[in-house]
């Protein structure tokens, strides 16, 4: 419990100067929070377009697929304000032998270099996407469920560990890579299977690779299974998978991260 | 007499020098081969994606056999998506911009005001070879790929087509490559334009109809995105591709592109030499 403490005393104080940082130059962070509200809105004028053409995709009507568009983008703002800006910087500190001075630091390496810095800029994408959630639960006249959305914020929390697993798994190919400047593409190439319903793998060759990105390589279900939730079903045996896929791959994201620390040669020293 | 001969020497000293420019580069590509597979694997992903998502849209939309949205047919759709891809192939610029201005912020110019090099004429041949290397090593997969998508296509387009086909692709090459030049250069009046060039950066992922193909927007808007040069980052060439731009308007829409390719290259070689007139050298 202690050591808890510690580390959320030392993430706050890391918040407090990323903000103060941030803050010093207003200009550019609003810039950043522009450039985040006008990608919701390129994503908002897409679905409308889409759904001017149809009035249902893969089994998901307008408002429950905005639903999906909110819920997937307060995930990719929650994994960007909290991790992505610092597995960003991994293979650069890889490459330049930097990383020696955060392992010689008295705290967990992980927590150091997946969570030492907020990008605050991303922050209100979270809201963005909770508020486009609300409005298309208010379109759809969702009547107030406090176990549903319970199992959701459940669920919610397990798609992020999902998503953080994977950005640890990617960032710590960097050590084997030496190269791996790109990761923020990589990472937004990766999470393609999170921006659309699961039901869109349909068909002979489709099926498979949805099988595989769900049971194999758990990455749909991180935004599909909470989405599904609160404005379509409860499936019990893929919440409960994801459940287990969420810790199972906390652990695995570790243990690879650690593997690869130990294949760490610093560079410059 | 002699000074013919001589002036042809000087002329292939010059190409020799952005040869040897784009040999180095091209070698630098090649170093990080496993960072450089894994990113092309991935970008495939994202195609895989959008091509099921329209499956679903025509299907929801119940025209998946034959029928239309905004003018494409679901094969149409397909086919477009994928050429989209081959156009960026060859206009995308990453990094490009954000090396000019550093380069300035930083007061790196100085090589290129020291040094018998321009600096246009050298991140051209720099581009082209990390270009001629990417399309080399991803000619194998995306070959693959379209062999796989073969029936999403109505055929190979008519001779003429296909030539108009690849000059608008090189073209698309030159205008991304001075787009971002020109960006690039206004780190000469501000000290930090990374944010900026990120709004550039997601506007022209929709501006360039890399997203969807702009016909499927209310006609007013459609026209509007097709006015504009980032349209020949993606669209315009699939859309010749796909016969979308009538035969006899082939050559005139070239021109139009080939208008705005040289007229990018001026303002990118302008702002140049407006900006060394402000340029300091700070930290060089």
């Amino acid at each position: 419990m202690r050591t808890l403490l510690h580390y959320g005393r030392l993430w706050l104080a890391f918040a407090r100067f990323g903000l103060m940082r941030e803050l010093s130059f207003r200009g550019n962070f609003l810039v950043k929070v522009s450039v985040e509200l006008l990608w919701l809105i390129i994503l908002l004028i897409f679905y409308d377009m889409v759904f001017t053409h149809t009035s249902v995709v893969a089994d998901w009507s307008r408002e429950e697929y905005l639903f999906f568009v909110g819920c997937y983008y307060a995930l990719g703002g929650v994994i960007e304000t909290l991790f992505l800006i610092n597995c960003g910087e991994f293979a650069e500190l890889v490459r330049t032998g930097d990383l020696d001075f955060y392992l010689l630091l008295p705290a967990n390496e992980q927590f150091l270099i997946t969570s030492r810095d907020l990008d605050w800029a991303t922050l209100p994408n979270i809201f963005l996407g909770a508020g486009v959630s609300m409005l298309a639960l208010m379109q759809l006249g969702w009547d107030f469920d406090l176990g549903r959305l319970l199992l959701f914020l459940l669920l919610f929390a397990c798609g992020v560990a999902l998503a953080y697993s994977f950005l640890v798994l990617l960032t710590a190919a960097s050590v084997w890579l030496v190269r791996n400047q790109s990761l923020y593409e990589v990472w937004w190439l990766f999470t393609t299977f999170m921006r659309y319903p699961r039901e869109i793998f349909a068909g002979r060759w489709a099926y498979p690779i949805g099988w595989f990105f769900t049971f194999v390589v758990p990455v749909i279900v991180a935004t599909n299974v909470p989405a599904r939730v609160m404005v379509k079903v409860l499936e019990p045996e893929l919440a409960a998978y994801t459940l287990l896929a969420s810790a199972v791959l906390l652990v695995l994201s570790r243990k690879v991260f650690y593997l690869a620390l130990q294949h760490y040669r610093s560079a410059s020293s | 007499m002699l000074r013919r001969p001589a002036r042809l020497g000087a002329l292939l000293g010059e190409v020799g020098k952005y040869g040897r420019i784009a040999r180095i580069a091209l070698v630098e590509r090649l170093a990080y081969r496993l960072d450089f597979i894994l990113s092309t694997l991935l970008r495939f992903l994202p195609m895989l994606t959008t091509i099921l998502l329209w499956l679903a849209v025509y299907a929801g939309a119940g025209q998946l056999s034959g029928g239309q949205l905004g003018g494409f047919s679901l094969k149409e759709m397909i086919s477009y998506l994928l050429l989209v891809h081959i156009s960026r192939m060859f206009s995308s610029m990453p990094g490009l911009a954000q090396g000019i201005a550093r380069d300035i912020r930083e007061g790196n110019l100085k090589k290129y005001l020291l040094q018998p090099i321009s600096i246009l004429p050298y991140l051209l041949s720099y581009r082209a070879a990390h270009k001629a290397a990417y399309i080399t090593m991803t000619a194998v997969p995306y070959a693959l790929l379209f062999f796989l998508c073969r029936d999403f296509f109505a055929g190979w387009p008519s001779a003429p087509v296909l030539a108009a086909y690849l000059l608008s692709l090189l073209l698309g090459f030159l205008i991304g490559f001075f787009l971002e030049a020109a960006l690039g250069m206004l780190g000469f009046w501000f000290l930090e334009v990374s944010s900026f060039l990120y709004v550039m950066g997601t506007l022209t992922f929709f501006l360039s109809g890399h997203m969807f193909p702009f016909d499927l927007l209310p006609a007013v808007f459609a026209q509007v995105l097709k006015a504009l040069p980032f349209q020949y980052l993606a669209y315009f060439p699939a859309a010749i591709f796909l016969d979308k731009v009538p035969q006899e308007a082939l050559l005139s829409a070239l021109m139009t592109e080939a208008v705005w390719a040289l007229a990018l290259a001026l303002l990118a070689s302008w702002l140049y030499r407006c900006g060394l007139r402000r340029y300091s050298a700070y930290g060089g």
